[in-house]
């Protein structure tokens, strides 16, 4: 066995740091005591790989005796330069070392603790090319908006995929925050591993994982919504407030853990009906069943209440005050609006380690969601979706130049629904793929096929390769990527069989819709440290995808036996568009003041072409596509004290879906958060005063996004 | 030196941030804003609001309908805004392309869900429109501009509630 642990210069443990073996099946993190273990090692002389996010790397060897435990500590020196340590998102490459051949953004406990967020979601705004469009993620513009109703991006928590059984959409709130040890996000397709919904990216919830002995941690939150900055806007007497409250114990022994968490939070939002109850209870154990077997259990039920501002109120539709649009208010008519939504997976995986040169690893998951939605006057929605999963993977590593993972996965969604009817839908998928060092370039080739099947019925098969490389151009960390891979996203039951109402309009069922298809290529550039303070990574990237999913305005002829024909028009969705996005990424990352002051820089172009099938006229944008986006990021700490920035802008979308049906008013996003933090010893504070400027946007049409929240966190930790 | 210009770099850009999210966002928007692209104006209420009355509103056509299908296809908004009519007066605009309008009226509504066909018809009524200033018992034409200017204002009319006239007074609707 090899343990030790891995710290500051001044001794702070380094919690979530990686520690590997390079080349073999054998790499594990550090605890938040930063300690760590290594059950099975080779004996012999090896080389043991130290890494932190923030810290300078370590590479040491030692001499390891066989049945001997070894202890080995390792001390990091700070390097706010360095690369992020893992090229992976979740355990599907267990690759160490090396720089990834697509785009890897990764965001640290540090930073989602520093931004004092309560969902997940929140921090991952601030990250490089993302954007949160009222919930729905864009990686480069991937996904755009369509209500929830599905997403480009695949999530997964601790590798376990999370998309919704039905609407194929994201709860942000699964997880409780704290849990959260660090998010991966992968840009670009990321099918040839993932499969479906993984066309414009991956996003890796990973969670903490249970340490040795007792450990307890509280974090209570308490906040206010800014008021309206104009006098005609005001909707009521009083101020906003929300808070909440978690709570979590663990225990751990070498061979068991376990943690249990609680908690629950108010919100009494800051438009019209808004008001939001959230409770949650989440669970991991972690059990080593043997010195090469690990199992790991991690389970989340969450229950919203929440009232439902369907949108904003518009001339005549509310009080309007002789205004054009009140965008706190809502449509008398709307009034009484709310849903309840629950969701809760469980999941188990287990790893054995046979050797340092092979392990497999199989999971099994159940997700389940379900919504009731209040919609006066016309009624109610519900629906009810659980989605299962198996996964059984291998991991070779025939030398320590090589390499390769296999598996085989299934899913399942099945769905009860008034809107959605009852359907299931499953994918069975076969994938490959392997990574080979040749001198100083490293290549991956892969890709997997997935076979698709809707009530039961004939399969139909996507397949999905991947190329990618890359070379260190010097050798002070300078790596150039290129890749090239095939995302692809199933239809999900919701887009296949919706039937509902939307401003009167009737959205009819679509059982014959395809899969959405993309090509992604990108071609990037990480640089060495420049003159000590700065480092700069560029990605250019181009995607070609084909039959995207999106409503189309149709007329049907209701009665054809009518003699007069009586075309009704309606929305359904089809596989209607050829889209081109292609664009640049740039992160800047300078570290002016070494240990004191680090900022970030990140700027993204996007060029999006929609090219409607059948449709002559020129080319337009695709819709809700910021241009630019841009993120400015600064933090300045100072022993036990700290303060940040983040701004945000993003500029005005060209095009919206639906146009001439809804308030078409939209306007360039330009959000500043400032944040200040202290933390001595166990307990920590958090102040966030985020849209500090109390900035009118909306990201959406007539749905008005957050206004100023100034926010108070404190936490404690035994 | 270098470090210096680095500091001050990440200032100027905070600071350049902040500035510049000072404007530009959402504001408050009269009914009859400068910069409405569309019509406003006023629409007097009279006679006793029948009790089925779920609302009015304001809209727009090119050209005048001949046939239940052109009221139902060519009305702009496709879906109109409401105007209140709990009290004797009130402001209202409707955010249209330019363009020469040779129809403005006001439509009363019962109850019932619209299906965007001319079966809608049963629902509405027309309740007034907007007259020649000249000829009153002739529509009035109203020319939204293009290329951003204002929005022409002062389009009022009334509605009353007393005589409330059904589709076929103005259109042919041949089947339902």
């Amino acid at each position: 066995m090899l343990r030790g642990s891995v710290r500051d210069k001044d001794g702070a443990a380094i919690g979530g740091a990686s520690i590997a073996i390079p080349g073999t099946t054998l790499s594990t993190r550090t605890d938040l005591q930063g300690v760590y273990r290594i059950a099975v090692v080779p004996a012999g002389r090896v080389r043991v790989h130290a890494a932190a996010l923030g810290y300078g790397p370590v590479d040491t060897a030692v001499a390891l005796t066989g049945g001997d435990s070894t202890t080995l500590d390792f001390t990091l020196r700070s390097a706010p330069l360095e690369l992020p340590p893992l090229d992976v998102v979740s355990t599907k490459v267990a690759r160490f070392g090396d720089r990834p051949a697509t785009s890897v953004v990764q965001i640290p406990e540090r930073d989602i603790d520093q931004r004092a967020v309560n969902t997940v979601d929140e921090a991952v705004d601030k990250a490089a090319g993302i954007q949160m469009l009222n919930g729905q993620i864009n990686i480069r513009g991937s996904t755009g908006y369509i209500q929830g109703l599905n997403s480009r991006v695949l999530l997964l928590v601790d590798g376990v995929p999370m998309n919704q059984g039905d609407r194929g959409g994201i709860n942000w709130d699964l997880l409780p925050v704290d849990q959260i040890e660090r998010v991966d996000i992968l840009k670009g397709a990321g099918s040839s591993l993932y499969g479906s919904a993984a066309l414009g990216g991956v996003v890796n919830l990973a969670t903490r994982d249970v340490p040795e002995g007792v450990h307890v941690r509280v974090r209570l939150t308490g906040g206010a919504y800014g008021n309206p900055p104009e006098e005609v806007w005001r909707f009521r007497n009083g101020t906003g407030l929300q808070g909440g409250g978690d709570i979590s114990g663990s225990y751990g022994t070498t061979t068991f853990g376990g943690r249990l968490a609680a908690g629950a939070r108010h919100s009494d939002g800051y438009r019209e009906q808004d008001d939001g109850d959230h409770w949650q209870i989440a669970g991991r154990a972690r059990w080593q069943a043997s010195p090469r077997t690990r199992v790991d259990m991690s389970s989340a039920w969450a229950v919203d209440h929440y009232d439902v501002p369907l949108a904003w109120c518009r001339q005549g539709r509310c009080d309007d005050r002789g205004q054009a649009f009140q965008p706190f208010k809502v449509a008398t008519a709307s009034l009484g609006s709310w849903t309840d939504s629950r969701k809760g997976y469980i999941a188990v995986q287990a790893r054995t380690v046979v050797s340092e040169r092979f392990a497999w690893q199989a999971r099994g998951s159940w997700f389940r969601t379900s919504f009731f939605d209040q919609r006066p006057p016309n009624g109610s929605e519900f629906g009810i979706a659980n989605r299962f999963g198996a996964e059984l993977r291998a991991e070779a590593h025939p030398d320590s130049m090589r390499t390769v993972l296999v598996g085989s996965e299934m899913t399942l969604s099945d769905v009860t629904s008034d809107i959605f009817g009852n359907h299931s839908q499953s994918e069975y998928a076969a994938y490959g793929e392997s990574d080979q060092a040749v001198g100083v370039f490293r290549f991956t080739a892969g890709a997997r096929i997935d076979f698709l099947a809707v009530d039961g019925g004939s399969l139909s098969a996507v397949v999905s390769p991947r190329l990618g490389g890359t070379v260190p151009t010097d050798h002070k960390g300078g790596v150039l990527r290129a890749s090239i891979g095939r995302g692809f996203r199933a239809p999900t039951v919701a887009e296949r069989f919706v039937h509902t109402f939307f401003e009167a309009l009737e959205v009819i069922p679509n059982p014959n819709l395809g899969p959405e298809t993309a090509w992604s290529l990108e071609l990037g550039h990480t640089t060495a440290p420049l003159l000590h303070v700065l480092r700069l990574d560029a990605a250019l990237f181009w995607t070609e995808a084909r039959e995207l999913i999106e409503p189309r305005l149709i007329l049907i002829e209701e009665s054809p036996n009518d003699s007069i024909p009586n075309l009704v028009p309606k929305i359904q969705l089809h596989n209607v568009t050829r889209a081109r996005i292609a664009g640049l990424d740039v992160a800047i990352l300078t570290a002016p003041i070494p240990d004191r002051l680090t900022a970030t820089l990140s700027y993204t172009y996007l060029s999006t072409r929609r090219q409607v099938a059948g449709d002559t006229s020129a080319p337009g944008p695709l819709a809700f596509r910021p241009k630019h986006l841009l993120t400015l990021s600064a933090d300045y700490n100072l022993g036990a004290v700290g303060v940040g920035a983040d701004f945000r802008y993003a500029s005005r979308v060209e095009r919206i879906e639906l146009e001439g049906f809804v308030d078409s008013r939209r306007v360039p996003v330009k959000v500043l958060d400032l944040r200040a933090g202290w933390k001595q010893g166990p307990v920590e504070l958090r102040l966030l005063a985020a849209n500090v400027l109390n900035y009118m946007y909306n990201l959406v049409p007539q749905t008005l996004a957050p206004v100023r929240t100034v926010t108070l966190t404190a936490v404690w930790s035994h | 030196m270098l470090r210096s210009l680095f500091r001050i770099a990440v200032v100027g850009l905070v600071a350049a941030g902040v500035a510049g999210a000072c404007d530009g966002g959402l504001d408050p928007e009269p009914i009859c804003a400068r910069s409405l692209v569309g019509l406003c104006g006023t629409v007097r209420f009279r006679g006793a609001v029948p009790a089925n009355t779920e609302n009015v509103f304001i809209a727009a056509y090119l050209a005048f309908p001949h046939t239940c299908t052109d009221l139902i296809n060519n009305r702009r908004p496709v879906i109109p805004g409401s105007v209140p009519f709990t009290d004797s007066i009130a402001p209202y605009s409707v955010p249209l392309s330019p363009g020469a309008y040779n129809w403005v009226l006001a439509v009363w509504k019962k109850p019932g869900t619209l299906t965007l066909t001319p079966a809608d018809t049963q629902y509405l009524r027309v309740a007034g429109y907007y007259r020649d200033r000249v000829d009153s018992t002739q529509p009035g034409v109203v020319t939204v501009p293009s290329g951003g200017g204002a929005a022409p204002g002062g389009i009022d009319f009334v509605v009353n509630f007393d005589s409330l006239r059904p589709a076929t007074d103005f259109v042919t609707c041949t089947a339902q």
